[in-house]
């Protein structure tokens, strides 16, 4: 894929269009205030029909396996644009939101597929059924708990979180934090370690369950103050001996198969970065070349200037990169593919690393105007800095990517 | 019901800065324009969709048929309409400096007598050439009724004749037009309750929006298989004059752009005489 179709091009500006009608005009309410940001994603999926879309496919699938048929996964010759497009379609409308709010991505992304996701992957097929269509509409908010307050990057060596059981249920004690969604959250994905019998790795099996709001002993605290993504609201949550059947189990399985779930979540969550990274970049650009036209110093527009030249032009160089890596991504689920992990790692560090580099560069461009809130760079900066921690910090990202060549060293 | 709307592309109005003259000051140069569907024909094309759907229950009951005048490529206009619910599309092939509004008036007749429709609903004007000719011309060519500056539709009984509300400087005045007719709009056609088409129900409220509906994604990949015929106004058997040229055009004075602050009034006056020169 060397550049975007006219069908993308389309829902590009369809998309766009929406975000500056819908969003742009309450951006401060939803970025400095306290209005959560469900109600305007619920109205974009269902202008778009991207809700009822996925629901549709799913419930199709759903029932193909219920009456058996194993949908084989065939080894496909050659490009399929449909397949292509598919992916575009799914990362279009993150870049476009990511120009003005990259937090309702994540609060979007989370919902959709961090916990949809991880449900469908590992759900039994009546936990599927129940849980997972009401969260890819955003009829209900999801939430998935895996850090804690001592367990970051070491997310599963340093895990407190348990289940024992008790007769036919489970009991759960622990606590999170910095779940996205976690204040407002429906159905939360909670993973934690079962207590007994180490499983054959000497280690504690890591089990998820499905909780929902309101349930005896979970409490969900009020947003955190953060840095910025202040659209995606962050939240801890607290179990006090949380009593869960064993239908709530994730895959009714205490084989802890969460382990590598939750590594299957962590390649999906990272590419999503490249987009992100993507809709910053161009916006910063956008704005930093039209400020570069029209702000007049020592009798000239500052574009006239080479050390701000140059900052456009590193900022254009990022923007191809992260751009490339976005098409990548289309190109290669057109053959069917993906990036294996250490690939993922590698995009999600560069993406995040120039997306940040980027948002600086544009601060200093605009200078004092930079650091203002009116002249919205300074919000993407604070935005942009997160994609540097979460969904693995730069630095896990970079033992990941070394990990994986010297292993075939 | 069938309609025929005609849209035209135009050059973004966001990005209306790049607009270019020749240098020989006889053209509007076209080259590295991103282009839109002229809002006046979005609008038209949203209220045509109303025309034909249940609105509540989002099914077409009848058809739309979008036409385009101009190269090639505006092929893209017709489907980013035919992503918007219009059932398929005829691109006239033509260069667009070589039209004026009574030849695209008379390549629409050519159109109109091959398709049959039972409306031509179509924007009052488009943003680039602000004529708001070329539906009343062909409203007389055709012989038919023109109802223009439509503000409201709603269907009679027989499905045929339609009330309209039009927008006036003076007022709004109210008609009854019996089909095959023309109707051009103007942009109160998207209010929520402007179109009843009798299958919709009556109590039923579109969005308020600024401007049509937004494809969906499906509508998107939809629009992809929805075919395009290609014609030419010779293949339609018309042979349509022009009767106007353009003699001349001009880019709006650029303005400075430059802000002064001053500190009192009498250094307001000065400026104002000596820097702005208004007085």
């Amino acid at each position: 894929m060397i550049e975007w179709s006219e069908q993308h091009k389309q829902i590009r500006s369809m998309v766009r269009r929406f975000v500056e009608t819908e969003i742009v005009p309450q951006i401060d309410e939803l970025e400095h205030g306290d209005t959560p940001p469900y109600e305007v994603l619920r109205k974009m999926l269902k202008t778009f029909g991207i809700g009822e879309m996925a629901k549709g496919k799913f419930l199709a699938d759903l029932e193909r396996t219920k009456k058996g048929e194993v949908r084989e996964k065939k080894e496909r010759e050659g490009f399929h644009a449909a397949s292509a497009d598919a992916m575009a379609m799914q990362l279009i409308p993150i870049i476009e939101l990511c120009r003005h709010s990259p937090g309702m991505v994540t609060a979007l992304g989370v919902s959709i597929g961090l916990t949809a996701g991880a449900i469908q992957r590992k759900g039994t097929l009546a936990q599927q059924e129940e849980f997972v269509p009401p969260l890819l509409t955003l009829e209900k908010v999801g939430a998935w708990a895996i850090t804690e307050p001592g367990s970051g990057s070491d997310a599963f060596g340093s895990m407190k979180a348990s289940a024992r059981r008790d007769g036919d249920d489970y009991i759960l004690n622990g606590s999170k934090t910095f779940i996205t969604n976690g204040p407002y959250a429906d159905t939360i994905v909670f993973i934690c370690r079962l207590e007994g019998a180490p499983g054959p790795d000497g280690e504690l099996p890591i089990v998820s369950f499905i909780l929902d709001r309101g349930t005896p002993g979970l409490e969900q605290s009020k947003p955190l103050r953060k840095m910025g993504m202040h659209s995606s609201p962050t939240g801890q949550l607290f179990l006090d001996d949380v009593r869960v059947p064993k239908s709530r189990l994730l895959g009714e399985s205490e084989e802890g198969g969460a382990r590598k779930s939750a590594k299957d979540t962590f390649g999906s969550e990272r590419t999503g970065v490249a987009a992100m990274s993507l809709g910053i970049i161009e916006r910063c650009l956008e704005l930093c070349k039209e400020y570069s036209k029209t702000r007049v110093q020592f009798g000239k527009a500052i574009g006239e200037f080479q050390l701000i030249q140059l900052k456009l032009a590193k900022m254009e160089v990022a923007r191809m990169n992260v751009q490339n890596l976005v098409f990548r991504q289309i190109e290669l689920a057109g053959y069917g593919k993906h990036m294996d992990l250490a690939e993922a790692s590698a995009a999600k560090l560069y993406c995040a690393q120039s997306a940040m580099e980027v948002c600086l560069e544009a601060v200093q461009l605009f200078g004092g105007n930079g650091y203002m809130a009116e002249y919205r760079v300074e919000q993407l900066c604070r935005d942009a800095k997160v994609l540097q921690i979460y969904g693995g910090t730069d630095e896990i990202q970079i033992s990941q990517i070394a990990r994986s060549m010297l292993r075939d060293v | 019901m069938k309609i025929l709307v005609p849209i035209k592309r135009v050059a973004d109005p966001d990005n209306a800065n790049k607009v270019k003259v020749s240098g020989d000051g006889t053209q509007v140069t076209s080259e590295g324009l991103e282009w839109k569907m002229n809002p006046f024909d979005e609008w038209s094309l949203e209220a045509a969709l109303r025309l034909t759907e249940d609105g509540a229950k989002k099914t077409r009951t009848g058809e739309v048929v979008l036409v385009t005048i101009g190269p090639k490529d505006a092929a893209q206009t017709v489907r980013t309409g035919l992503s918007m619910g219009a059932e398929r599309g005829i691109l006239v092939e033509a260069n667009d400096q070589e039209l004026d509004s009574n030849m695209v008036a008379q390549i629409l007749k050519a159109i109109v007598d091959k398709e049959k429709p039972d409306l031509v609903v179509m924007g009052k004007q488009t943003v680039d050439g602000d004529s708001n000719v070329a539906g009343t011309v062909l409203a007389e060519l055709l012989g038919w009724p023109l109802a223009n500056y439509a503000m409201s539709l709603a269907t009679d009984d027989d499905g045929k004749t339609l009330t309209v509300k039009r927008e006036l400087d003076t007022g709004v005045s109210t008609i009854k037009v019996t089909g095959p007719a023309v109707i051009t709009t103007s942009d109160r056609i998207l209010k929520p309750e402007s179109v009843k088409n009798g299958v919709t129900p009556a109590d039923f409220k579109y969005p308020e929006a600024e401007g049509g509906r937004y494809a969906s994604l499906k509508g998107i990949m939809a629009a992809k298989k929805k075919p395009i015929d290609e014609v030419t106004a010779a293949s339609l058997g018309a042979t349509p004059q022009k009767t106007l040229s353009y003699l001349k055009f001009e880019l709006p004075a650029a303005r400075s752009g430059q802000t002064t602050f001053v500190e009192s009034v009498e250094e307001l006056v000065q400026k104002l005489k000596s820097d702005a020169k208004v007085l």
